[in-house]
């Protein structure tokens, strides 16, 4: 990347309303190559509407979003464009289909198939095998088996891989380790700053869990009562002026 | 990442993935059941060539309505309106016999595929639970047949007799010999394997196992489910009218009450072959055993001389303990 290249992402004012309940009154960030993120807040502040939003989800009221310098036509503005971009979300819930298998779920809406209709199944299974073993991912063993079957741990690792083998630009983290134990957070942890430096992909994360923002962003932006109101970098933020910007916007 | 509670479970005999296999028996395991148990009862009666061939007339028409009846469970939906649509699209395919002649036949599989459009716009587009649509268009598509034919029936003849002045008929002396033995035994092993292969080869069959499971994920991944169950709809219209072709070259007519109560049957077969009416998985192979449990459940109470009603009871038990047997209770929270 060179100092003129525009940044990765840019989010500028973006607002969005639900009836007469203004979610996100006006989210801007700025995401670079290879830098990991976070956006932090309380409940109810807008995280997640602004996440959504970038992601397609949900079409944004006004503002505006540039990918690579590229504004975006937000009348356009949908989930199979945003992933057009390279851009893959990690959900809260994982977003899996729990009766299909780990192949199924990591090509879930982009199903390769033979002769137009067929699914190509040997395709799958091997691709999953390379993002499995990409990511380190030894306890996936059985990929005919419904992911139901599996662990919480195992299934976020289907939901990572997903995002990763198809987020080639960003990938935006909703609460990855909300549901895990530390062994199985640290392993998330250090999965996303592999693929930071082997791949060169950008991270969005969204966390309530500040020490885990602290060790991973490279910037922090604070999200109060639907507006971004500040931004910190690493290492120059304690917790406690953390928590305060979090909860009274100061 | 390491998950040692993975396979913490997967000792013992009776492990979890062993009872589900088992639990995909259950169809073979009740069919060969009751054909035993029937053969105890009338004996060389029930296991006669004459009887299984006409066992083999009589599930056709039921296995491919279960069909459809599959494709639209399966994605978690229900469609109630199979029999009147059965009704419709036959005396459609009659009507186009005697417009266009014998090609005029596709016209009842036309006929089909558009209530089933209909059904997918109403409950995709106005989201309307598809109970209810079905149900209005179970009610409304079985007048619209009967306005259509004024109360009477379009009948098939081998073309030695014409019709009297108050009666339609066309001359389809092929289609009649399509509705017997073994003729209609191999449209329907045709259709079924073709079936097999749509359903679970195809990305269309595994995406109605994919809505079933969890549609809300498919829509964050940005697949049109709207479009999708349209789709679905209309391909069990497609399938209900291929099933009233049959049905046309067996019954040799078109009646305004063919395929009455018939919505019931496939939704039973469906739920006799395992598939779970909240959707996400099924088997077309399990379906066609739904199929053929009913039909011989039904044929061999009557060979037994049970009089129709107590036949009505013992189905109705025989559905509830399938089920029962069946269902993986283990991941069910909440009965409603």
């Amino acid at each position: 990347m060179t100092d003129t290249d525009p940044p990765l992402l840019e989010v500028e004012n973006v607002s969005k309303s639900f009836g007469g309940v203004q979610a996100l009154r006006s989210g801007s960030f700025k995401l670079d190559r290879r830098e990991v993120i976070a956006v932090v807040g309380a409940n109810g502040a807008g995280k997640s509407t602004l996440i959504k939003t970038v992601a397609g989800v949900y079409p944004p009221d006004s503002g505006e979003i540039r990918i690579k310098g590229k504004p975006i036509d937000l009348h356009d503005h949908s989930i199979s464009r945003v992933r057009e971009h390279g851009i893959e979300v990690v959900y809260q819930d994982l977003a899996l289909v729990p009766n299909m298998s780990a192949p199924y779920n990591l090509f879930l809406g982009r199903t390769p198939r033979k002769w137009g209709i067929f699914v190509d199944e040997k395709f799958m299974r091997t691709k999953t095998r390379e993002v499995f073993d990409q990511l380190n991912v030894k306890t996936v063993q059985d990929l005919a088996r419904p992911i139901s079957d599996l662990s919480g741990g195992q299934q976020q690792s289907i939901a990572i891989g997903r995002a990763i083998a198809w987020g080639k630009e960003i990938v935006i983290l909703d609460e990855p380790t909300a549901a895990l134990g530390p062994n199985e957070t640290t392993v998330v942890e250090s999965m996303v700053e592999e693929v930071r430096d082997t791949h060169g992909t950008s991270f969005i994360l969204i966390s309530h869990n500040l020490d885990q923002v602290q060790r991973l962003a490279d910037r922090i932006i604070v999200i109060h009562h639907g507006i971004t109101s500040q931004e910190f970098r690493r290492g120059e933020v304690t917790a406690q002026r953390l928590v305060r910007a979090i909860t009274l916007g100061e | 990442m390491n998950d040692a509670n993975a396979t913490a479970n997967d000792s013992g005999f009776l492990t979890p993935r062993r009872m589900e296999k088992i639990r995909d028996y259950v169809p073979f395991i009740a069919i060969s059941l009751v054909i035993l148990m029937f053969w105890a009862i009338s004996g060389d009666r029930f296991m006669s060539i004459r009887n299984w061939t006409f066992i083999a007339q009589q599930t056709p028409v039921l296995m491919l309505l279960a069909f459809a009846q599959l494709m639209v469970v399966t994605t978690g939906s229900i469609d109630i309106s199979i029999g009147s649509n059965l009704a419709f699209s036959a005396f459609f395919g009659a009507l186009g016999m005697l417009w266009f002649g014998d090609v005029g036949l596709a016209l009842g599989v036309a006929a089909g595929a558009l209530v089933g459009m209909i059904n997918g716009l109403v409950i995709s587009l106005l989201k309307i639970p598809s109970f209810v649509t079905t149900l209005a268009m179970l009610i409304m598509v079985r007048a619209v047949v009967i306005i259509i034919s004024d109360g009477t029936s379009i009948y098939m003849t081998d073309g030695r007799v014409s019709g009297g002045t108050n009666i339609s008929s066309v001359a389809a002396p092929w289609l009649l010999s399509m509705g017997k033995f073994p003729a209609i035994f191999i449209v329907a092993a045709v259709v079924a394997v073709l079936m097999w292969i749509f359903y679970e080869k195809t990305h269309f069959g595994q995406q109605l196992k994919a809505v079933g499971g969890n549609e809300r994920v498919l829509r964050l991944m940005g697949i049109n489910v709207t479009a999708f169950k349209i789709k679905v709809f209309a391909a069990a219209g497609v399938m209900v009218g291929i099933a009233a072709c049959v049905n046309l070259a067996r019954a040799g007519a078109a009646t305004p009450q063919a395929g009455l109560m018939i919505e019931l049957d496939a939704i039973a077969a469906v739920a006799l072959g395992g598939t779970p009416l909240t959707g996400g998985y099924g088997s077309v192979v399990n379906t066609i055993i739904g199929a053929l449990t009913l039909t011989i459940v039904r044929n061999g109470l009557t060979i037994a001389g049970v009089p129709p009603s107590w036949s009505q009871v013992a189905l109705g038990a025989l559905l509830i303990a399938a089920i029962a047997i069946s269902l993986n209770r283990a991941r069910i929270d909440v009965v409603k």
